[in-house]
C-alpha cells in the first residue's frame, strides 16, 4: 500500500472532508485553549445575542455558548473515538476469524453478528441510557458494542475475496501459520475498507449521540451539542443563536466524516 | 359541645371565590338548605366552547385513585369534593352544604346538598361519600390515605344526606383535605364491587361536576359537555369543554396565540411579556396546581453523610446560594425567594421575619474554613482536619435531581463553584430518584419540589417528622430527627384553634431554620393564560365552572 | 429454491425476537428504579406500596416474572400499564396508526423523491445540476433531524405561519369526513418533510452511485450501440438493475426511520408510539417500554427479511442454497 498525499487531495470533497475532520480534531484537542471560560459558568447576562464578548451569545443562565459549542465538539470527538476503539478491533477480529477459518466457526460467528445487526441501535442506546442513567461511558459502550457487526461482515467479505489469491497461497506454501497469514497477508488487505466503514460509522455515531442528548439523555457533567440543541427548543422564538450554532457544529463534524470516508473509498476503488 | 361553624349556601362560597380577580359570578341566591333541586330549573349555558391545552395524556379520568397531576388536570371538572377551597384556602360548600365540628375536632358532621344527581341521573347520597372514602380514597389516593387514614376511627351515614367522620383524637386539617384534588367523590353505584383501579368508568367517568364526560381519544383529546343538572344554579355557562393534549409548552403557546386553544395551564417565563402585551390574551397567576399547591423548591442535605452532618457546611451552602438568581434566570419572575420553610400560600402557618441565611459568599467561605475545608490555590477545597473525613478529600458533592429540574442544578453548581464546592449533577427519572433518595439514601444533596398543599399537615410535616424517614417517596429526605419538632407537629395536628396552631408552626419553623436540614430556595407560582372573549376563570380545581366564552 | 430460502429466513425470526425479548426484560429489570412510584403515586405509606407490589407481581423472583412475561407475550398479553392501568398492548395499538401514517408517508415520499433525484443526478453526472444535488444531499444526510425540525418550526411554522407546528388535528376543528382528513394532512406536512429529508438524501445518493455503476456495464453499451435513446437506456435498463441496492437500503433504513420518528414525534407532538416510549421510559412503565421495544424490533427484523426476499425475487443472479 502506497499512499500519495498530493494525489489524495485532488477532489474538493477530499479536501473539505480532510480539513473539517482535522479542524474537529484540533478543536477537540485544544478546547480549553480556544475557549477559556468554563462552559457551565454563569458569567454573562442571560439570553444575549452574539457579540464580540460572546461570539455565539449566551443561554438562559448566562453561560457562554461559544465555550459550550467548542467543548461540545470535544465531547462528540471523544465519543466517536471511544466507539471507534471498541468497534474497530471487535469487527476486525470477528470478521477476520470468520473469514479465515470458515466452516462452523464462520457460521456461528455470522449468526451471532446477525442478531446484533438487526438490533435497532438507536432504541437500544435510548433504553440503556434512559434506564441506567446518562454518562459518557455508557454511551460509548452501548454504541461500540452495537456497531461492530456490519464491520465484521465487511471485513469477512474482504478476507474471503483474498483467501485463495496467489500471495496467500504463497504464504501457505511457505509454511506460515494461519494466524500469521491472517495477520500479515489478509488483514492489511481488508484494512482500507474497514477504515472507510468506520469513518462513515463515526458520522452515524455522532448523530445518535446528539439525538440522545436532544432527548435529554446526555451526560450532565460534560456539555454536548445535542444537549445544547435541546436547550434551544424552549427558546426557539426568543434566542435563535441557541439553536443555530450547536447544529452547525454538528453538521460540520458529520459532513467531515462522510466526505473523508467517501474520499478514502474513491481512492481504494481507483486503486483496484 | 356542638358548634355550628358555617351554614351558608353556594352564593357565599362564590363570593369568597370572587377574591380571584377574574371570577365574576352573579348567581341568584339559592336559599341555603332549602334550595330547590337544581335540576328543576337550570339556567346558564350559552357560553360556547372552551378549548383547553393540557400537557400530558391523563391515561384515565379518575382523580380519586391517583395524585397524578395529569389525571387531575383533565378530570377535576367532572367531579366535586365535599368542600371547595377558595383563594385563601378557606373551605366553601360544595357537595356538603354545611358542616358541624364537634368534640373539639374529633367529629365532623356534614350536611349534604339535596337534589344533586350523578351525570347518569342517579341521585347522590351519603352512601356515595362513605363508599368513596372507605373503598377508594383511603385505599388508592396516596395523600389522603397517608394523612386522613391513620387518624380516622370511622365514617357513619346517619341519614341519606348526613355523613359523620369520627376521629381517634381531634384532627384539625380535615376541611383542607376534602376538595376535589384531595378527596373527589365518586359514585358508589358505578364502583361498588369492582376494583376501582380497573373499572371501565375510569375512562368513561360519571361524576357530579359542572361538566359531564363525552369522549376521550388517548393522547389526543377529551370532550366534556355542560352538566345540565348542575347543582349551582346558573352554572356552568360553557356548553362544551374540549381538552387538547399538546405536550410541548412552546407549541401550546403557539396554539394560544393562533387562537387554536383558549386556555393554557402554564406560560413559560420568556413568553410572558409577549403574551401580556397581546390584547386578546389575559394572564392569571396562582400558586395552586392540580397536582399540588404551594410548592417550594427545596434542597435536601443528607444528614447521614459526615460532610453534611456538619451544620457549618449546610449553612455555607445556604449562604453561597444567590436565590434571587433562581427567580430571575430559571423562573423568569414566576415565583419568589422562599422566606420561610412553610409556604406563604398557607397564611396562618407561614412565619415571617425568620433568620433565613442570606446570600453571602464571604461568610460561606469562612464557615467552610472553620469546618476544616481549606481552599487550595485554584479555589477548590479539600478536607484538612474534618471529623470522619480523610484529609485531602476534595469537597465534591453529588446532587440528584429530576431531569426537568436540571436548570436548578446547573445554576447551583455554578454558584457553589464560587466558594470552592464542587457539585456533580445526577439527573434521575422520578422512579429512580425516589428509590435512590428515600430507599437507598444514596445521595449528598438533591432538589425536590415539596408542595405544602393547603395545610402543613398534608405537605410540610412529612419533611421533618422523624417517623417519616424511609422508603416512602417524598417524605423526610434529609433524614432529620428532632424530638421537639416531632412533638410540636403532633400538637399542631390536635389543635383546632388556628391562631394557636399557627404559633406552633412558627416554633417549628424557627427550629428547622436553625438546624438547616434543607435549604428552601424559591416558591414557584404558575401563570395561566386565556384568550378573550373567554373569561370568568379561577386558577385551579374546577377552573372553568364559572367561565364563559360567549362574546 | 426460493421457497427453502424463504422458510430458512422466516425461521430466523423467532429466535432473534426471543433473544431481544429476554435481553430487554433483563435490561429493564436490572436497571435501577422502582416502578412502584408510577403505580402508587407519591407519599403513600409502606403497607400500601407492599400491597401494590403484590398486585402487580413485583414481589416475585425475576425468573418467575420473566417466565410469566414470556408466556403472556406469546398470547399477545403485555400486562397492564403501571401508569395508565390499562392493557399495554391496547395502549400501544392505539398509537400505532399515527406512527404508521407518519412513517408510511415519509418512506413512500422519500423513496420516490430520492430515486427521482438520484436519476436526475446520474443523467447529468458531473454537470451543475449533479453538483448541486450532491451538495444538498450531502448536507441533508449530515443534518440531525431534530435540528431540521426546529428549523422548519421556526421558518415555516412561526415566522411564515403557514403550517401547524404540533399535534395531529386542529384543536378547534369539529370537521368531519374529507375536511378532517385534509386537516390531518395539513398537520402531517412538516413532520413528514423532516422525517423524509434525511432518507431522501440517503436514497438519492445511493441511486446515483448505483446508476453510474450500471451505466459503465457492457449491456448498457450494447443497448446504446443498438441506438436506443439515452432516456430509454437509463430508465428501462440501468435503473432496474440499479434499484436492487436501493431496495436493500430502503429496507435496511426502517430501523433508522423509526429512530427518527421518536425525535420527530417528540418535537412535533405527534401522538404516536415514539412519544409513548419516551414517556413510558421516564416513568419506568415497564410493560409499555418492553411492548414498544418488541414492536419496533419485530418490525425491523421483518423489514429485513422482506427486503432480502424482494431482493432475491428481483435479481435472477442470486441463488441461495
Amino acid at each position: 500500500m502506497r499512499w500519495r498525499p498530493p494525489q489524495w487531495l485532488r477532489t474538493p470533497g477530499a479536501v473539505i472532508g480532510t480539513a473539517l475532520t482535522a479542524l474537529v480534531l484540533v478543536v477537540a484537542a485544544l478546547a480549553d485553549v480556544i475557549a477559556t471560560t468554563d462552559p457551565f459558568a454563569t458569567i454573562g447576562p442571560p439570553l444575549t445575542v452574539p457579540t464580540a464578548v460572546f461570539p455565539m451569545g449566551t443561554d438562559d443562565l448566562g453561560r457562554d455558548l461559544f465555550s459550550g459549542v467548542i467543548h461540545g465538539v470535544r465531547t462528540s470527538a471523544l465519543v466517536a473515538l471511544g466507539v471507534g476503539l471498541i468497534a474497530l478491533p471487535l469487527g476486525i477480529l470477528v470478521g477476520g476469524v470468520a473469514g479465515a477459518r470458515g466452516g462452523l466457526v464462520d457460521d456461528l460467528l455470522m449468526r451471532f453478528s446477525e442478531v446484533w445487526q438487526v438490533l435497532p441501535r438507536f432504541f437500544l442506546a435510548l433504553m440503556v441510557i434512559a434506564l441506567f442513567g446518562p454518562g459518557l461511558d455508557r454511551i460509548v459502550l452501548v454504541l461500540g458494542l452495537t456497531s461492530w457487526s456490519l464491520l465484521a461482515r465487511v471485513v469477512r467479505a474482504e478476507i474471503l475475496s483474498v483467501r485463495e489469491r496467489e500471495f496467500v497461497e504463497a504464504a501457505r506454501a511457505g509454511g506460515s501459520s494461519e494466524w500469521r497469514i491472517l495477520w500479515r497477508q489478509m488483514l492489511p488487505h481488508a484494512m482500507p475498507v474497514a477504515i472507510v466503514f468506520v469513518t462513515l460509522l463515526l458520522a452515524q455515531v455522532c448523530l445518535i449521540e446528539s439525538s440522545l442528548g436532544f432527548l435529554g439523555l446526555s451526560d450532565p457533567n460534560a456539555i454536548s451539542l445535542g444537549y445544547l440543541a435541546s436547550q434551544a427548543q424552549r427558546f426557539l422564538r426568543v434566542a435563535w443563536w441557541m439553536w443555530l450554532f450547536p447544529g452547525l457544529a454538528l453538521i460540520a463534524i458529520i459532513v467531515g466524516f462522510n466526505l473523508l470516508g467517501d474520499a478514502i473509498n474513491d481512492r481504494i476503488r481507483g486503486r483496484r | 359541645m356542638r358548634r355550628r361553624l358555617i351554614v351558608i349556601g353556594w352564593v357565599i362560597g362564590l363570593v369568597a371565590a370572587a377574591c380571584a380577580p377574574t371570577a365574576s359570578p352573579s348567581a341568584a341566591p339559592s336559599g341555603g338548605a332549602a334550595s330547590p333541586p337544581a335540576s328543576t330549573g337550570p339556567t346558564g349555558g350559552g357560553g360556547g366552547t372552551l378549548v383547553v391545552a393540557i400537557g400530558a395524556d391523563p391515561g384515565h379520568l379518575n382523580p380519586a385513585i391517583t395524585t397524578s397531576g395529569g389525571t387531575h388536570t383533565a378530570s377535576e371538572l367532572l367531579y366535586n369534593g365535599l368542600v371547595g377551597l377558595d383563594d385563601g384556602l378557606k373551605p366553601v360548600p360544595e357537595l356538603a352544604e354545611s358542616w358541624d365540628v364537634e368534640g373539639d375536632g374529633a367529629l365532623y358532621r356534614f350536611h349534604l346538598r339535596s337534589g344533586v344527581t350523578w351525570h347518569d341521573g342517579t341521585p347522590f347520597t351519603a352512601d356515595d361519600v362513605k363508599f368513596t372514602f372507605e373503598e377508594v380514597l383511603l385505599k388508592l389516593h396516596s395523600r389522603t390515605r397517608a394523612s386522613v387514614g391513620p387518624n380516622l376511627a370511622g365514617i357513619d351515614v346517619t341519614d341519606p344526606l348526613t355523613v359523620v367522620f369520627r376521629f381517634n383524637q381531634p384532627y384539625a386539617p380535615l376541611l383542607q383535605q376534602l376538595d376535589v384534588t384531595e378527596a373527589p367523590i365518586v359514585a358508589k353505584h358505578i364502583y361498588n364491587g369492582s376494583d376501582p383501579a380497573k373499572n371501565a368508568a375510569n375512562t368513561k367517568p360519571v361524576g357530579t361536576g359542572p361538566f359531564a364526560f363525552v369522549s376521550y381519544s388517548p393522547d389526543s383529546e377529551i370532550k366534556l359537555k355542560r352538566n345540565e343538572a348542575y347543582w349551582a344554579a346558573g352554572y356552568p355557562k360553557l356548553d362544551e369543554v374540549v381538552m387538547r393534549i399538546i405536550p410541548e409548552t412552546g407549541s401550546q403557546i403557539v396554539a394560544l396565540e393562533k387562537g387554536e386553544v383558549d386556555w393554557v395551564w402554564g406560560v413559560p417565563g420568556p413568553d410572558e411579556a409577549r403574551l401580556e402585551a397581546d390584547p386578546n390574551i389575559e394572564l392569571l397567576r396562582t400558586d395552586r396546581n392540580p397536582g399540588g399547591s404551594n410548592c417550594i423548591m427545596t434542597v435536601s442535605f443528607n444528614l447521614d453523610r459526615p460532610i453534611l452532618g456538619d451544620l457549618r457546611v449546610r449553612q455555607a451552602v445556604a449562604h453561597a446560594m444567590d436565590r434571587r438568581q433562581f427567580v430571575d434566570k430559571i423562573l423568569f419572575g414566576q415565583g419568589r425567594v422562599a422566606e420561610a420553610p412553610i409556604s406563604s400560600g398557607i397564611g396562618f402557618a407561614h412565619a415571617t421575619g425568620l433568620a433565613m441565611p442570606a446570600y453571602d459568599a464571604t461568610r460561606a467561605g469562612s464557615l467552610l474554613d472553620e469546618a476544616g475545608w481549606k481552599a487550595a490555590a485554584d479555589g477548590k477545597r479539600a478536607a484538612a482536619g474534618v471529623k470522619g473525613v480523610p484529609d485531602g478529600t476534595p469537597l465534591a458533592l453529588e446532587f440528584l435531581h429530576f431531569p426537568s429540574f436540571a436548570r436548578y442544578g446547573e445554576l447551583l453548581r455554578s454558584q457553589l463553584a464560587e466558594v470552592g464546592i464542587e457539585l456533580n449533577l445526577k439527573p434521575l427519572d422520578p422512579p429512580v430518584f425516589a428509590e435512590t433518595v428515600f430507599t437507598n439514601r444514596a445521595f449528598d444533596m438533591n432538589i425536590i419540589s415539596y408542595c405544602n398543599g393547603p395545610d402543613p399537615e398534608i405537605g410540610v410535616r412529612r419533611m421533618y417528622d422523624s417517623a417519616q424517614i424511609g422508603a416512602v417517596p417524598f417524605s423526610n429526605a434529609a433524614g432529620y430527627r428532632n424530638p421537639d419538632v416531632d412533638a410540636l407537629f403532633a400538637e399542631a395536628q390536635r389543635t383546632i384553634d388556628q391562631a394557636k396552631r399557627g404559633e406552633l408552626y412558627r416554633q417549628i419553623q424557627e427550629r428547622v431554620v436553625a438546624d438547616q436540614p434543607y435549604a428552601w430556595v424559591v416558591e414557584t407560582s404558575s401563570v395561566r393564560a386565556y384568550r378573550l372573549p373567554c373569561t370568568g376563570f379561577i386558577g385551579y380545581a374546577q377552573f372553568a365552572a364559572t367561565a364563559s366564552c360567549a362574546p | 429454491m426460493t421457497r427453502r430460502y424463504l422458510a430458512r429466513r422466516l425461521l430466523q425470526v423467532p429466535p432473534a425476537a426471543l433473544v431481544i425479548l429476554v435481553g430487554a426484560f433483563l435490561l429493564i429489570h436490572l436497571a435501577p428504579g422502582d416502578p412502584i412510584l408510577a403505580l402508587a403515586g407519591e407519599s403513600g405509606d409502606a403497607a400500601y406500596y407492599a400491597e401494590m407490589r403484590a398486585k402487580f407481581g413485583l414481589d416475585r423472583s425475576l425468573i418467575e416474572q420473566l417466565a410469566v412475561f414470556v408466556g403472556n407475550v406469546v398470547r399477545f398479553d403485555l400486562g397492564d400499564s403501571y401508569v395508565l392501568g390499562r392493557p399495554a398492548a391496547l395502549v400501544i395499538a392505539e398509537r400505532i396508526p399515527a406512527t404508521l401514517l407518519l412513517t408510511g408517508v415519509a418512506l413512500a415520499l422519500a423513496s420516490t423523491v430520492g430515486i427521482a433525484i438520484g436519476l436526475v443526478a446520474a443523467a447529468r453526472v458531473h454537470r451543475r445540476t449533479d453538483v448541486a444535488i450532491n451538495l444538498v444531499t450531502l448536507a441533508l444526510h449530515a443534518t440531525p433531524s431534530f435540528w431540521l425540525a426546529q428549523l422548519a418550526i421556526l421558518t415555516l411554522g412561526l415566522w411564515a405561519g403557514i403550517l401547524p407546528v404540533g399535534g395531529m388535528t386542529t384543536a378547534r376543528s369539529s370537521a368531519t369526513g374529507v375536511a378532517a382528513l385534509l386537516d390531518v394532512a395539513h398537520h402531517l406536512v412538516l413532520p413528514v418533510a423532516v422525517l423524509a429529508a434525511t432518507e431522501v438524501a440517503a436514497i438519492a445518493r445511493l441511486t446515483r452511485t448505483g446508476l453510474l455503476d450500471e451505466l459503465s456495464q457492457d449491456y448498457v453499451r450494447t443497448a446504446r450501440a443498438k441506438g436506443l435513446s439515452e432516456r430509454r437506456v437509463l430508465v428501462r435498463h440501468a435503473l432496474r438493475r440499479a434499484l436492487l441496492p436501493v431496495v436493500t437500503v430502503i429496507g435496511g433504513r426502517v430501523g433508522h426511520l423509526l429512530g427518527g420518528t421518536v425525535l420527530v414525534e417528540a418535537v412535533f407532538g405527534w401522538p404516536g408510539v415514539g412519544r409513548l416510549l419516551l414517556s413510558a421510559v421516564q416513568a419506568r412503565d415497564t410493560p409499555i417500554v418492553l411492548g414498544v421495544f418488541l414492536v419496533i424490533a419485530t418490525t425491523v427484523i421483518v423489514a429485513n427479511v422482506v427486503t432480502d426476499l424482494v431482493y432475491a425475487r428481483l435479481d435472477p443472479r442470486i441463488r441461495y442454497a
